[in-house]
């Protein structure tokens, strides 16, 4: 059919730009968790400069658009003196703004936790650190399953907007082959097809771990 | 030993502990007693450290629970059974024993295994190794939870009405391994409205009326007639709590 | 002094983005709720065949990037029908649509949420079916609705500065403008995020003030 007559020709090309938004999402979703667990960690915090300034990176982040901050990063960097690829900014910039929402979705899972099961782990002698990183955090995360994937998912949309800053990645790469077939209806229907159903596909793979992971858990 | 110096706590306003003292010698059992709110958990939450003293002083083998260095040696000594259990639910029974051994006494992870093993067999759980608490019944749960405190060898076993989240049946698996735990010479401290049990493996009874240590005597002078019973409101607890 | 400094000139320049910004969020506001508005009243009536094509239209909108929903619309449906098509005309089309797709489920699942009860009600009472949709269920799926439309629209506030990218002149557009000029992608972008941020702000205000009073009103006129 007249799609796949489009692109077969760039079958390779864009399934390098697959593979690196695949690649961006992964490390993205990474650097977001480390910091999204970081900053629920600080807005649970007792001081209040500590939670008011974790506060505050969240609120940021999630009111400015992600276009806006990838520019920011693309080209404030370089000012600094920080030299680095479009891809590795991009996931710095996905990352920063996953966090400020993974974040939100940690604390309403800390928030969840039995204190409890807490005051078993405080008077077994574990310590803060431990007690966050060993009971709540895990249990946070478990009932965060969903919420966390809806934030996956966003990011997976939100790599598209990489090729604005030379990326490569799959809506980069369609770009291109848009440009050099003068076909773009038939490349960027595709290319939306192949979105969709990306992130469905990711949101099935989110129910059944959301299962999986909280088999035995009380109330999940 | 566990000494407490006139204790007090307040909750805000309400002033839940007034001058308690209390010691409990290594080997002894000693169990209190009071009326619902009297601050029996509350005294027990003291001696642990999850609530903070408002005045007076607790210590652990002369570790005082009001310092930092104090509470983390005083919670090595000492070990808490919860009344829901409270075991970590994201873990298997094995794990929920082996945690805190591994991560605070830093024992080989084998060691840990065994030893938790070897605590199960001991409870009649040894099948259940790798079941999650949700798995578990309330009875096999609270002796995970048991095995959970004995796994960090404590000097000092606390126990807050264990067995009142369980029914008749599972409560008497759970109060037998605890009548095992005294006859071996652990020591406790145990809130419980079972009298009955209480009576019997207790070498000393304390009452608690609201937040006041009003009694305190060994296990038969609190039943004897000139002994406790000889207070009204003991009297008229036990009485209430034999029609219960 | 480096390349060109900022200029008086540029608070206009930003102004000017700044209007094309919120013309193109409140149109496109507009023609998307009332599109998602009468999808969710389509989907009510179980119109023959229509369920399952609005069904699949607006989660391939909520579930595809924008941008490549905007680069469909810009560079594919002027090739594909041999039209014209302005920068603008495609962010509207593609932003309204969007929208629409997200009022949609909202729309929807505050006419779902409405009680059963209170149709039987109102059908007590005479009111025929398209009396019922005005007096009944209109006014409390308003009311339902506002909370999660508000987090709807302080989202597509974000997402119209990806019409940049096909060249509308929005805030977005300015920001690149006076990056390219000045080097100073610092003040530059912190600016714009600023005005961004202060927007999303107010909106998110505004919207939980309609909400407080819609929620009152209902309560207070209820049927
Ligand atoms: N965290 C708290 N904040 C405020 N008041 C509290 C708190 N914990 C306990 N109290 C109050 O302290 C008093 C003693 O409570 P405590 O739980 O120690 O009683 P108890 O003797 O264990 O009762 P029960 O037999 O019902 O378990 C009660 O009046 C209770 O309401
Ligand atoms: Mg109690």
């Amino acid at each position: 059919m007249r799609f796949w007559r489009v692109i077969e020709p760039h079958i390779g090309f864009l399934l390098q730009g697959f593979a690196l938004t695949i690649a961006a999402c992964l490390l993205a979703i990474v650097g977001a968790v480390l910091l999204g667990a970081l900053t629920a960690s600080m807005r649970s915090s007792g001081n209040r400069w500590v939670r008011g300034a974790a506060n505050a990176y969240g609120d940021v982040f999630r009111n400015v658009p992600f276009l806006v901050q990838l520019f920011f990063f693309f080209y404030g960097l370089p000012e600094l003196g920080i030299y680095i690829g479009a891809f590795e900014t991009g996931v710095i910039a996905m990352s920063i703004a996953g966090g400020a929402f993974v974040s939100d979705v940690i604390l309403s899972g800390i928030m969840t936790v039995d204190t409890g099961v807490i005051d078993a782990a405080k008077v077994s002698g574990l310590n803060r650190v431990k007690i966050f990183t060993r009971i709540v955090l895990p249990i946070a995360l478990r009932v965060s399953v969903r919420p966390m994937g809806s934030v996956l998912i966003n990011l997976v949309l939100t790599s598209s907007i990489l090729s604005t800053i030379t990326v490569n990645e799959l809506t980069g790469a369609a770009k291109i082959v848009a440009a050099t077939t003068f076909k773009p209806f038939e490349v960027y229907a595709v290319l939306l097809v192949l979105y969709a159903s990306l992130t469905t596909l990711l949101s099935f793979a989110i129910s059944a771990t959301h299962r999986r992971l909280n088999r035995f858990m009380m109330g999940g | 030993m566990i000494v407490a110096e006139n204790v007090e706590k307040r909750f805000g306003d309400a002033l839940v502990l007034k001058h308690v003292n209390l010691r409990v010698e290594p080997g002894e059992v000693v169990t209190i007693l009071g009326a619902s709110g009297s601050g029996k958990s509350t005294l027990i939450r003291c001696i642990n450290g999850l609530e903070a003293l408002s005045g007076g002083k607790i210590t652990v083998d002369g570790h005082d629970v009001s310092t930092k260095a104090g509470l983390v040696a005083a919670r090595r000594a000492s070990a808490t059974v919860f009344q829901l259990f409270n075991l970590y639910p994201h873990m298997t029974a094995l794990r929920n024993i082996t945690l805190a051994p591994i991560e605070v006494l830093k024992l080989p992870k084998a060691e840990a295994e065994a030893r938790a093993r070897a605590l199960l067999e001991k409870v009649g759980l040894g099948a259940h190794a790798d079941a999650y608490p949700q798995q578990l019944s309330g009875g096999q749960r609270q002796r995970v939870g048991i095995c959970r405190a004995l796994a960090m060898q404590p000097r000092y076993l606390l126990l807050d009405e264990v067995t009142s989240a369980l029914d008749p049946e599972m409560t008497g698996d759970v109060l037998r391994i605890l009548a095992e735990l005294a006859a071996d010479g652990t020591t406790m401290v145990f809130v419980t409205h079972e009298i009955e049990f209480a009576r019997h493996i207790s070498s000393r009874i304390v009452f608690l009326e609201q937040g006041e240590l009003i009694v305190d005597l060994p296990t038969a002078q609190f039943f004897a007639e000139d002994g406790g019973l000889a207070v009204p409101r003991i009297r008229q607890f036990l009485s209430k709590m034999k029609k219960d | 002094m480096r390349y060109a400094d900022f200029t008086p000139y540029d608070i206009v320049l930003l102004l000017q983005g700044l209007g094309v910004t919120l013309a193109l969020f409140i149109g496109t506001t507009l023609i998307g709720l009332a599109i998602g508005l009468l999808l969710a009243v389509v989907h009510h009536y179980r119109i023959p065949g229509c369920r399952p094509v609005i069904v699949l239209v607006t989660e391939a909108l909520k579930n595809s990037p924008v941008l490549v929903q905007l680069f469909l619309v810009f560079f594919g449906i002027p090739a594909f029908l041999h039209i014209r098509m302005t920068p603008v005309e495609a962010a509207t089309l593609t932003i309204s649509l969007n929208t629409a797709a997200f009022a949609f489920v909202v729309f929807r699942s505050g006419i779902e949420s409405i009680d059963r009860d209170q149709i039987e009600a109102a059908k007590v009472f005479g009111l025929d079916r398209s009396q019922i949709l005005r007096f009944v269920i209109a006014p409390q799926a308003a009311a339902f609705s506002v909370g999660p439309l508000v987090g709807i629209l302080v989202n597509q506030l974000q997402v119209t500065s990806l019409i940049s990218v096909i060249g509308v002149f929005d805030l977005t557009k300015i920001g690149n403008i006076l990056n390219l000029r000045t080097l100073q992608p610092f003040i530059v972008w912190a600016v714009i995020g600023l005005i961004y941020y202060l927007a999303a702000k107010t909106l998110a205000l505004a919207g939980s003030r309609v909400e407080a009073a819609l929620r009152k009103s209902v309560k207070w006129g209820g049927i």
